[in-house]
């Protein structure tokens, strides 16, 4: 038991100081590596919030769409309103997770692959909204020449000065933006919250019945969703410094679900992993440029008919991903509920809203 | 003008009809959304491209080779793809992660054999209808009459005929189906390389009228998935009707307003419908 | 011996159903197996068909083993089944429905015929000819569900509570029905039942299994007699 998390702590210890110390120093002047980090990063990101929602039980393809509505609000406050980076990436993730939650509200009740399919569509939806909304969004031209984040300072003081072009200052502060959100996300399943997420997935009847409102719980896991998929669209447009219509589709939408399946839907690393692993591999495998996609694609397959439960589900898990969760049946979801004891039983005669 | 947008439009609905039933076949039957359906579209207009065009061969031949073709393909799908993650995955969302994973590869395949160019065939038969003031090239009419004789082909086939009887009853009951003594796996295969041939066929007929290019299967796979919503996943009239709705508003949009504009409204609706009608119009397992 | 199941063992994923029962079964007898829920009825049944694999053990039919054939392979020697909860096609009319259960037959002629026959039945059943399964009442699609097996012109019919769910009067009538269906289709029956009354008194020979055990096997008249049987099937 000790043992195993000695093994834990080190390898986490190592992760980061690979992470934040070691890839830094080795790529600080080869701009194009570092930028493949940034873009795991961010996606991972992104990615993070699929997995969320692939916890409560539903397929979602749909990240490309917030992932752009981030992007542009942040676009567009920069760039129309005069808005700083800091308060506009804030403003990005609360409106991706406004709209996600007026979406959910309506969505949520679908499920398999209707909810999958309605996803897909969204991401096709605000594509050709971005696309049409001229006045805002410049259309098919999009927006350019977009600024990198400034200094940040609350009432005064300067807590981040400004940066300019670094690249390195770019790759700390996506980095600083992942460890948080993982660190929130696997805080947040640590909680009740998260035994209620995962008793979702396997019977939404039965958690029901366990007196808890599922309607409120799968909006906020969907909001949290695409809370991550804003910020992580907003970073990617400041990244870029522009963002057009085409930047985020419906193929972004199927790698996010990709980088957790990669990982493992099981294991809260298993998005990053995904994500920085399928980013590295593509980056190898442009050298044979022309099969580039065909082997991404076999790669899926592979992936599927021989690795299910993802890489993590290989001997790192046993050491990184605490103890795997099998497919848990409806009597285990049974036990899962019992053990969490609702504090809140009265609530259990009113309907959900 | 209003005419005219009827004519495109039945074409159009007819064909995709054709699209959404292969759809709706295979996911009835294995309870799969074929991703690759619209790269299986892609590859039947190739087919006739090299038979009738590239080949110089009888264009009927050329349509007709897309189903031994893509019935091939479908077949190998089943049989090597999916039939181990259904019985292995525990997870629906396996299948499906699956399923783009072969609409991915068909495409990259596509890309590399047919490269990016888009090709088009010489038409079948020259001249153009009049019909009460609009003008239907006779390509087109062609198309439409055979849209309708493929789907009432199939409609025969699915209801009239012994192996159709047992893909209906596999989509209801598999379980029970075992029982009657029906070869499972070999009607879940014929399900596949029928839904397969299908969307090879609408690829093949609407050759003449538009483009072939290796890009041209994403937007058609996303088009069936909004028909099979419309009209309710797995159900055979839904799919007609959602199939001949999305070409009839389609045409109708792409008249009077803009093609991009089109689909943001088709979009909005269907979210609308999908509100008051989960399951779409015809929304039941099987009909 | 016509019909013979040998110590046949069947496990899921971790329970263990059945622990090594054995049955056998003469040209021309109904027998039947009586216990309490999750005795391992149904999965004694699905194992003679091909539905679940078993473990262990060996099952004879007409002298060739068919725990190695394909659930379609043993349906094509003349086993039908009659699933738990009825199982019609929902969305399919009365008439597909009976045709399903012919699917392996190419005699036209004699479908026909075999179709008159169910109605002959269970005449209920010829006026919703045209009806989805699925909209008729529960103790027609029973009969359904019988007639469709029938239609397969079996020699060994397997019968899975068919009784769960229907009035005391319609009980009796799927009683009488498959004693009649027995003497004149000249049917050999395992009959599965909760409802033990009316399973005795039809049936030659009774099995009673208990948690994948079978502890009593006796003719049916001496079962119905049985203090056990009387406390725990009959309600005392
Ligand atoms: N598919 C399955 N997976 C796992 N366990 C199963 C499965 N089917 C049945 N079992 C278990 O096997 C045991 C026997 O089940 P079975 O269905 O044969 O009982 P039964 O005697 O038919 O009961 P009933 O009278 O309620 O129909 C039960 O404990 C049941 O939970
Ligand atoms: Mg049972």
């Amino acid at each position: 038991m000790n043992q195993k998390n000695y093994a834990r702590i080190v390898l986490v210890a190592t992760l980061l100081f690979i992470y934040l110390i070691v890839l830094p120093i080795i790529f600080r002047n080869q701009r194009y590596l570092l930028n493949i980090v940034i873009t795991a990063s961010l996606l991972s990101c992104a990615s993070l919030g699929v997995w969320i929602t692939f916890s409560i039980g539903r397929i979602n393809i749909g990240q490309g769409a917030f992932a752009g509505i981030g992007g542009y609000t942040t676009a567009i406050l920069i760039m129309k309103a005069g808005f700083s980076f800091w308060q506009s990436f804030l403003l990005a993730g609360l409106l991706a997770a406004l709209i996600g939650f007026l979406f959910g509200l309506v969505i949520l009740r679908l499920k398999g692959v209707y909810f999958a399919m309605l996803t897909l569509s969204l991401t096709e939806t605000f594509r050709l909204i971005f696309l049409n909304a001229e006045g805002l969004t410049n259309g098919g031209n999009g927006i350019m020449g977009i600024p990198r984040p400034g200094a940040l300072s609350i009432a005064g003081i300067t807590i981040i000065p400004n940066f300019g072009r670094s690249n390195i200052f770019f790759y700390y502060l996506s980095a600083t933006i992942l460890i948080i959100v993982f660190l929130a996300v696997w805080r947040l399943y640590k909680s009740r919250i998260g035994w209620i997420f995962k008793a979702i997935r396997i019977s939404e009847d039965l958690t029901r019945s366990c007196g808890i409102n599922i309607v409120k719980y799968r909006i906020m896991a969907y909001s949290i969703c695409c809370f991550l998929g804003g910020i992580a669209g907003s970073l990617f447009t400041v990244f870029y410094q522009n963002i057009f219509p085409a930047s985020f589709q419906v193929n972004d939408s199927v790698y996010f679900m990709l980088y957790c399946f990669l990982g493992g839907l099981d294991y809260l690393a298993g998005p990053i992993l995904g994500a920085f692993v399928l980013t590295g591999a593509f980056e190898v495998l442009r050298f044979i440029q022309k099969y580039q996609e065909g082997i991404y694609a076999c790669i899926m397959i592979a992936l599927m008919l021989w690795l299910p439960n993802g890489l993590m589900s290989l001997n790192l898990g046993k050491v990184f991903g605490k103890r795997k969760e099998k497919e848990l049946e409806t009597t285990e979801a049974d036990k899962l509920l019992k053990s969490y004891n609702p504090d809140s039983g009265r609530k259990s005669l009113k309907k959900e809203g | 003008m209003v005419i005219q947008m009827i004519l495109n439009g039945l074409m159009l609905g007819l064909s995709y009809a054709l699209i959404a039933l292969g759809l709706t076949l295979i996911f009835a039957i294995m309870n799969i959304l074929n991703f690759a359906h619209g790269q299986m579209y892609m590859l039947g207009g190739f087919v006739v491209y090299y038979f009738y065009y590239v080949f110089g061969l009888n264009y009927f031949f050329a349509l007709f080779m897309c189903i031994p073709t893509l019935a091939l393909i479908g077949v190998i799908f089943e049989k090597f793809f999916f039939r181990r993650v259904l019985t292995l995955g525990r997870r629906e969302e396996s299948s499906m992660l699956l399923a783009m994973g072969t609409a991915l590869l068909l495409e990259n395949i596509a890309l590399i054999a047919f490269g990016y160019k888009e090709q088009g065939v010489p038409p079948l038969i020259h001249g153009v209808i009049k019909i009460f003031g609009g003008y239907l090239p006779a390509d087109r009419a062609f198309i439409i009459l055979m849209s309708v004789l493929l789907i009432i082909g199939l409609l025969v086939f699915i209801y009239k005929t012994r192996p159709g009887r047992a893909l209906r009853a596999l989509a209801q009951d598999k379980e029970v189906t075992y029982l009657m003594g029906v070869d499972v796996n070999k009607i879940t295969m014929l399900g596949f390389a029928v839904g397969a041939a299908l969307a090879g066929l609408a690829g093949g007929l609407l050759a003449l009228t538009f483009p072939i290019f290796s890009g041209s299967g994403t937007p058609i796979t996303i088009k069936s998935f909004l028909m099979i919503m419309i009209g309710g996943a797995g159900v055979v009239p839904g799919a007609i009707i959602g199939g001949f709705l999305l070409g009839m508003v389609e045409s109708f949009g792409y008249g009077l307003i803009s093609g991009s504009m089109t689909y943001l409204i088709i979009f909005a609706m269907i979210i609308l419908l999908l509100i008051f009608r989960p399951q779409g119009i015809m929304g039941k397992p099987w009909g | 011996m016509y019909f013979e199941m040998k110590d046949i063992e069947v496990n899921y994923d971790h329970i263990r159903a059945l622990k090594g029962i054995s049955i056998t079964l003469e040209k021309g007898n109904i027998i039947t197996l009586i216990g309490a829920n999750g005795a391992g009825k149904t999965t004694t049944l699905k194992a003679i068909t091909g539905l679940v694999k078993i473990g262990s053990g060996e099952i004879w039919f007409k002298d060739q083993r068919i725990d190695v054939l394909p659930p379609q392979k043993v349906v094509s020697l003349g086993i039908a089944m009659v699933p738990e909860g009825r199982h019609i096609y929902p969305f399919m009319s009365v008439k597909d429905n009976l045709l399903m259960g012919a699917f392996l037959r190419r005699d036209g002629q004699e479908i026909k015929k075999d179709m008159e026959m169910v109605f002959d039945y269970f005449p209920r059943l010829k006026e919703r000819l045209r009806q989805q399964g699925g909209t008729l009442s529960g103790g027609e699609q029973q009969m359904l569900a019988i007639g469709r097996a029938l239609m397969a012109r079996p020699e060994l019919l397997l019968l899975d509570e068919p009784s769960l769910g229907l009035a005391p009067n319609l009980v009796q009538r799927i009683g009488e029905a498959i004693t009649v269906i027995n003497e004149q289709e000249k049917l050999s029956v395992i009959l599965v039942e909760q409802n033990a009354k009316m399973a005795l008194k039809i049936s030659n020979k009774g099995y009673v299994l208990e948690t994948g055990n079978i502890v009593l096997e006796q003719e049916s008249k001496d079962l119905i007699k049985n203090d056990h049987v009387r406390k725990f099937y009959l309600g005392g």
